[in-house]
Order: C-alpha cells, then sequence, then structure tokens
C-alpha cells in the first residue's frame, strides 16, 4: 500500500491478459481450456473472498453460498422463466449483492470466528433451502441447457475475472476505499474516532466481495450445465478460496491470485493422476493451510514482496551511508 | 465572553450499578484550554468517552457548538469536529504511520491524493515526517502517543480530547509534546486533556476541573484547585486527628 498503480505493473497485467487472450489460439484442446477456465474461476472467487476477508479482515467460511445464489439463479431464469443466458448474470450478481447487504447487518457486527461460523451456518441453510424448495429441483438439481463452446466460456470468464481484478485493484490498491477497509480490519473503534461509518464500510466491503461471486457462479451453472446443492453451495468451495488466499497472501489482489494457480494446478493432477486417494485432498488442503501459517504467514506474494522490500530498504541504506 | 464551545450538562453514566460519572457538569469556551484530572477510577475516560460518543450518557446531555449532540455515534461527532486521542493507544498497527494518517485526513480530505497532501502537513506539524514509512505497530510508545495526536488533528478538529498523552514519556519526550500541545493550542484549537502528571496540567490548563468518584469536586485556576481543601483531600487523604 501506499504506491500507486506503477508503470511496470500496468504494462505486467496488461501483457498477461493478452497472453490469456491468445491461449484459445494456441492450446486447441478443450480439456485444457477447461482446466484454464476453471482456473480463471477460482482466481476470481479467491480474490473476492479477499476484498471481505483479508482486506477487511473478516473470514468468511460463507462465501460459496453467494457462488450458489448466482449459480441458482441463472439456472432459474433459465429454465424455469425461459431467459436468454447472458441477460441472468446481471441479476445473479444484483441477488448475491443483495443477500450480503441483508445479511451482513447482523452477521458483520460479530468478530473473528463468530463471523466466520454465523456465514458458514448461513451457506449451510442456503444449501438445505436448495435441497426443500421445488423451483431449484430439491436434490435433484437442475440441468441447464448444454452450449458446447469451451472458447465463449473462456472469454466470458477472462472478461469477468479481469474486469473484477480491476475493479478491486481500483479500488482497493489506488481509492480512498482501501484505506478505509484497512483501518476496519486494523481497529474498529480507533476508526470510527477519525470520522468513518464501520457498518456502512463492512457492508459495502461485503456487497463488493459477493457481487463477483454471484455472476462467476451464474457463469460457472451455464458452463457446465447441470448444478445441484451440493456442487454449488457445498463447504469446498468456500474453503479452497480461503486456502487459495492464505497460501497466495492476504490482504492483497496478486496474491490470491498466485495461491489460486498453484492449488488449482495442484488439484487438477492430483485428480488425474491420484484419483484413487481422492479422500486425501482436504486433508492435504489442511496441511497447506497449517504448514503455511507456520512458515508463510505473509503468503507466498508477501513472502516475496516483503523480500524485495528489505532488498530495496538495504539499498537506500548503501546510499545514504555513501 | 467568549462563546462555549462545549457544554457538559448534569451528564451521568452508569454501568449497572456502577455511577462511573454523576451528574457532571461544566463547559469549555474557544480557544480554552481545560484540565481533567482525578485519582484512579475517577471516571475521566468515561466522561471522554461520553463526550466524543463512545457512550451515550445515561442521563444527562453533552452540547457540541449549540447542537445536542447526546448519544450521537463517534464517527457523526468526529466529522463535526470532535477529535480525540485513546489512552490505550490505537494505532492501525499494520499500516505504515503515513497510511495512518492518510485515513485520519480522509474525512475532510475525501479524494486519496489530497488526503495524502494533508497528512504530510500534519505529520511535519507534529514531528513525524521522518517516521512516515515505518510501520505503526512499530513505533515506540512515544512515537504512537504522538501518532494519536497526529491523526486527531488530521481530522482537523475544533475540540481535540488528549487522554493521557504525556503519561508514560520519558522527561525529554514529555517535554517535546507539551511544546505540540503549545503549538496546537496556538492554532486556535480548544483542548480538552486528561493528564495524571500534575506539572504539565498545571503548565498547561487555563482551568481545571476535577472528578472524584465520578462526580465534579472542583472547578477553576489551577493555582486555585491545587489548594482546594476538597481535592487536597482527594489525592491526599484526610488528615488524621
Amino acid at each position: 500500500m501506499g504506491t500507486y498503480i506503477k508503470g511496470s505493473n500496468i504494462k505486467l497485467f496488461a501483457l498477461i491478459f493478452v497472453a490469456l487472450l491468445l491461449l484459445p489460439l494456441i492450446f486447441r484442446n478443450p480439456f485444457f481450456l477447461r482446466i484454464a477456465t476453471e482456473a480463471l474461476m477460482w482466481i476470481g472467487l479467491a480474490i473476492s473472498w479477499d476484498v471481505i476477508g483479508g482486506y477487511t479482515g473478516r473470514v468468511n467460511f460463507g462465501h460459496g453460498a453467494f457462488f450458489g445464489i448466482g449459480a441458482y439463479i441463472t439456472a432459474i431464469l433459465m429454465m424455469n422463466w425461459g431467459w436468454a443466458f447472458l441477460p441472468t448474470l446481471p441479476v445473479a450478481g444484483f441477488g448475491a449483492g443483495l443477500v450480503a447487504f441483508i445479511i451482513g447487518f447482523p452477521t458483520l457486527r460479530l468478530m473473528g470466528a463468530y463471523f466466520a461460523i454465523a456465514m458458514w451456518s448461513l451457506a449451510l441453510a442456503f444449501q438445505q433451502l436448495a435441497l426443500l424448495m421445488n423451483i431449484t429441483g430439491g436434490p435433484d438439481g437442475m440441468r441447464l441447457p448444454t452450449f458446447l463452446n469451451p472458447e465463449f466460456f473462456f472469454y466470458l470468464m477472462l472478461v469477468m475475472v479481469t474486469g473484477t481484478f480491476v475493479l478491486l485493484w481500483y479500488l482497493m490498491e489506488c481509492a480512498s476505499f482501501g484505506f478505509k477497509v484497512r483501518s476496519i480490519r486494523e481497529d474498529e473503534s480507533g476508526a470510527m474516532a477519525l470520522g468513518l461509518n464501520p457498518t456502512r464500510i463492512k457492508i459495502q466491503a461485503f456487497v463488493l466481495s459477493a457481487v463477483p461471486a454471484g455472476l462467476i457462479g451464474g457463469i460457472y451453472a451455464y458452463w457446465v450445465s447441470y448444478i445441484d446443492p451440493p456442487s454449488v453451495f457445498g463447504d469446498i468451495i468456500t474453503d479452497q478460496a480461503i486456502v487459495m488466499t492464505i497460501l497466495g497472501g492476504m490482504g492483497t489482489l496478486i496474491g490470491p491470485a498466485i495461491g489460486a494457480v498453484i492449488l488449482f494446478a495442484f488439484k487438477t493432477v492430483f485428480w488425474a493422476y491420484l484419483s484413487d486417494y481422492q479422500v486425501l485432498y482436504l486433508i492435504i488442503l489442511g496441511v497447506v493451510i497449517a504448514l503455511t501459517v507456520f512458515f508463510l504467514p505473509n503468503g507466498v506474494w508477501g513472502t516475496i514482496n516483503s523480500y524485495l522490500d528489505h532488498r530495496k530498504s538495504k539499498k537506500n541504506y548503501s546510499l545514504i551511508s555513501l | 465572553m467568549a462563546e462555549t464551545i462545549l457544554k457538559v450538562d448534569a451528564v451521568t453514566k452508569t454501568f449497572g450499578g456502577l455511577h462511573a460519572v454523576e451528574n457532571v457538569s461544566f463547559n469549555i469556551d474557544i480557544g480554552e484550554i481545560v484540565g481533567l484530572i482525578g485519582p484512579n477510577g475517577a471516571g475521566k475516560t468515561t466522561l471522554f468517552n461520553v463526550i466524543s460518543g463512545y457512550y451515550a450518557p445515561s442521563t444527562g446531555n453533552v452540547y457540541f457548538m449549540g447542537e445536542d449532540v447526546s448519544g450521537q455515534p463517534p464517527y457523526k461527532l468526529a466529522i463535526k469536529g470532535i477529535g480525540r486521542t485513546f489512552q490505550v493507544v490505537k494505532p492501525f498497527p499494520g499500516l505504515s504511520v503515513l497510511d495512518n494518517v492518510v485515513i485520519a485526513s480522509l474525512s475532510r480530505h475525501p479524494r486519496r491524493r489530497d488526503a495524502e497532501a494533508h497528512a504530510w502537513e500534519v505529520m511535519k506539524f507534529t514531528g513525524l515526517a521522518d517516521r512516515a514509512q515505518i510501520l505503526a505497530g512499530s513505533l515506540t510508545l512515544a512515537g504512537r502517543k504522538r501518532l494519536e495526536i497526529t491523526k486527531a488533528m488530521a481530522l482537523e478538529p475544533s475540540l481535540i480530547l488528549l487522554d493521557e498523552v504525556v503519561a508514560g514519556l520519558n522527561p525529554t519526550e514529555a517535554d517535546q509534546t507539551i511544546e505540540l500541545i503549545n503549538k496546537i493550542r496556538e492554532q486556535g484549537k480548544t483542548i480538552l486533556i486528561v493528564e495524571h502528571i500534575m506539572h504539565v496540567i498545571m503548565n498547561l490548563s487555563d482551568r481545571v476541573v476535577v472528578l472524584n468518584f465520578g462526580s465534579k469536586i472542583a472547578e477553576g485556576k489551577p493555582e486555585d484547585v491545587a489548594h482546594d481543601p476538597a481535592v487536597m483531600k482527594a489525592y491526599l487523604g484526610e488528615e488524621e486527628q
């Protein structure tokens, strides 16, 4: 924090974006595109989780609820009301944001583990709701029309996640909003003395975190063309987003993106070659969290960053001593 | 006759059966430095929290610039112009000193660029500019107390509440802080200061309010209050016959 976007950063981001744009032209293999699309999806889920979890300091164990709400909104609008796919997306994002806005008022008053528990149970409640209601198809889930165009979903996900990344980068790293949420994370009552309204800032951050998750959920539903309560409301979605963010570095945007790529690559290889040992996957997630907290408390990106800072400040010292 | 900026009118604050502050009234005029003293547990910090909005008064009212502000939340009062420091300092420890002060500047300067420029000005004024890039959590106690004052000043308040900003500092640091408080007064700010160290209060204050067991027992010029029998009794106990 404390720096405006550097020219080199913009160039780097633009380069990555262009490389991703060209990806489908180079790798025509649909399996590969599918993996790339899902990796992008996880980047989006991890960075949106980090808005409330890392920047605002409220660890949300129910982020998957927003993803599931978006997925079900798209599915219901398309299947029950005959909407086309694209118009459902704004509704999916709006629905997730509205839910965050409403439940944020009671839950964001809670601190630490209590917020985590409240959100975890809320996500579970949504899963139960989807199991019970008729409109969601109950335990049978919902089948959407299949649209077999991997390039379309890759580009849609790319645009969505890049847009989210750029917007969050502006708000969190450049605009004053990033300062406000950080002050809430550091000391809420101290922030109040400086004229900041914590409830308002927390709700804004919560909605900002939920909307991208809802949008991504909507895309996911049409992409995989079949959703059921465990697949979109399951704990695993939240858990993975959290592990990715912690592994990469909380309170940054590049960190969760790195964490998402590392963990998702690992998961893909693991499930492809060691599928007999799937039960071990959750245990491995737990071990990754424990090891990261012990050895890389600031995550991969945080560690790289402090190493670079250290070198820079050493250079400055040597300049002064000259 | 100077204009009244803060009027504390018969304020009582109870926690369950405990009367932390009981029926306290006093006024502060614009440009004054008023000292608030009293033995440990006299209710000084509770009264601070009532004035700055952290507690709503159980009964009684607080008027700021003529408006009844009792029970308004701290962030509203901060924007109206009441700045405060905390006895138990509340820096944003994981952020740099600069970022701390930028956040404090945001309510008057919503744009980040303006807030940063303003933060530098205030840090130069309070003498923290050379430590701008340090993490607030790694400052010394003196630095953190200085940061508290800097953040309160960055809010551009008209009334500033200082809660034990000198206590715990070594004599040099204490003198620097007293000098800073005098500089703040020269800017035309009104100051309400809580302090245990008597020579600080006696030197700085135009007027002193003394609390004991939540009630006001004396008010007046520092030299008069120092010789007030009720005050001597509160601090030194009664003489044995």
